[in-house]
């Protein structure tokens, strides 16, 4: 018995002084590499969405739609009424680090997210002339999970991205996103409004004080 | 007695072939735009969203029924009270001018009743007319191009009402237009107990509206104190209901505005008819 718990110890000990370590050692590219690989073995599924957001300028109930998705962008959202969401973040991620080559990844810290201890990588373009400026990735080494993201572009300025895994967090599917877009350019263009004889209220002020809003895109009843 | 009169007023009107223009020119009006918004519909709507599209995406049938009834009640109801005038500014004059006027004084019905009878009859007429583009813009509308939840582009922003929640807006919007049309029938038809002649009424009619919308539109300080009062700042009241949240205060004092506007131009036309010495 003496002898067993004496291995136990040593075991726990190994694992808890070499798995950091190890992880440490991952190069940026691996980790990206491995988050890739992840994200390639879904080939198809389908899931129920309910979308809410919270978009200074944009009132819109929550709506429920439904999500197809097959490998390689195939991302659709089929809903009756009119959905918001991001131009871009829901499934671009695997183009921007399918090339390595494409890109130069640079790790810039670590970060405690839901007591997962994530490793920064910033994601610099070889290529000055695309869309993608920076893209910064928080990805927990051992489970190759995307927590957070953050994607500058040059046209659609920056958009957040915080994953939350839970029933699908072998296959790194979240069941949660939140989204957070950049509203600073959102603009109501003259002439065009419908209401009149509006004067702003002090609310109205703090809307257009905003920079930011959020979408949140809750996923359940995966279907593979 | 009452009812009688009315019922033939209405025949009057009914009889009239300028009294057809309107739904003629509803029908063409409406036709067009929705041929407009067919054809090239979606870059019209981008005009609304183009500032927004550029950090998220719009997924959905955005163009639809409910969408292009609303964009065509924006359009026409500017269009619409000035129809309604052609007919409803020569309900006395008209007859003046005819020479029925006196012999219709000598029915067994009080002058007030009289009038009264015209105005409901006018009335009517704007219903007719109403429910006309209703059936234009929202029934054709949502066969043409569907049912969907509709965007609307306020001051504060873009506002998303879900299709299960348009059917009572639009019904409330019908309700405030047509209260806002019954009071230039109102208006022209009290303008019309002041004179012998059609024209004058009907010019004076389109005229205050006219001048009252560019009041509205211009973003000038010194109209600021009388804006709230002229009975054309609240005629777009019926837009509130496409609003969320609601503004139930701004609704009920349009609501209250106008009519106070129906009342007080009832009074004037009241006062002025039965003392009326009717030459012809």
């Amino acid at each position: 018995m003496p002898y067993f718990n004496k291995t136990i110890l040593l075991a726990v000990y190994i694992w808890l002084t070499f798995v950091p370590f190890l992880s440490a050692q991952k190069t940026a590219n691996t980790l990206i590499g491995e988050v890739y690989h992840k994200m390639n073995t879904i080939k198809a599924y389908t899931a129920d969405a309910y979308i809410e957001a919270d978009l200074p300028m944009i009132k819109i109930q929550p709506t429920q739609a439904s999500i197809l998705f097959n490998q390689k962008d195939k991302f659709k959202l089929i809903s009756k009424g009119i959905v918001v969401l991001p131009k871009q973040g829901i499934n671009n991620l695997p183009n921007i680090i399918q090339d390595t080559n494409s890109f130069t990844a640079v790790r810039s810290g670590k970060e405690t997210i839901k007591d997962n201890i994530t490793d920064i990588i910033s994601i610099i373009p070889n290529s000055d002339t695309g869309d993608v400026v920076l893209a910064k990735l928080w990805i927990d080494p051992i489970n190759s999970l995307v927590y957070k993201s953050q994607i500058t572009t040059r046209e659609n300025g920056t958009i957040g991205i915080e994953n939350y895994y839970k029933s699908q967090k072998m296959r790194g599917l979240p069941d949660r996103i939140v989204f957070t877009v950049d509203i600073k350019k959102f603009k109501i263009p003259k002439g065009m409004t419908t209401d009149i004889n509006r004067s702003n209220s002090i609310e109205d002020k703090i809307i257009k004080d905003s920079n930011t809003g959020k979408i949140y895109l809750t996923i359940s009843n995966y279907k593979f | 007695m009452l009812l009688n009169s009315i019922y033939n007023e209405f025949i009057k009107i009914a009889a009239k072939p300028r009294s057809y223009i309107s739904l003629l020119a509803v029908s063409v009006l409406v036709g067009v735009i929705l041929f407009a918004l067919k054809v090239d519909g979606l870059s019209y709507i981008s005009l609304l969203t183009a500032s927004f599209e550029q950090t998220l995406l719009f997924n959905g049938n955005i163009l639809n029924g409910n969408l292009v009834a609303f964009i065509v009640l924006q359009l026409l109801i500017i269009q619409i009270p000035l129809l309604i005038a052609l007919v409803t500014g020569d309900m006395i004059s008209g007859e003046a001018a005819m020479g029925t006027l006196r012999m219709l004084g000598t029915k067994p019905i009080s002058r007030s009743q009289l009038l009264l009878s015209k105005f409901i009859a006018g009335y009517i007429y704007t219903l007719v007319i109403l429910i006309w583009l209703a059936l234009m813009s929202l029934g054709l509308g949502r066969f043409i191009f569907g049912l969907g939840d509709i965007l609307v582009l306020n001051s504060d922003g873009l506002v998303i009402l879900q299709q299960g929640d348009t059917n009572w807006r639009f019904a409330s919007a019908f309700l405030i237009a047509f209260l806002s049309l019954i009071t230039v029938a109102t208006l022209s038809t009290t303008l019309s107990c002041f004179t012998d002649n059609s024209i004058g009424p009907i010019v004076t009619t389109m005229s205050i509206i006219i001048l009252f919308t560019i009041i509205n539109t211009m973003d000038v300080k010194v109209f600021d104190p009388i804006r709230p009062f002229l009975f054309t700042t609240h005629m777009a009241s019926w837009r509130s209901f496409f609003e969320q949240p609601l503004r139930l205060n701004e609704i009920l004092s349009s609501i209250g505005i106008l009519v106070l506007h129906i009342v007080g131009l009832m009074s004037i036309a009241l006062y002025k008819f039965t003392k009326k010495d009717i030459l012809s």
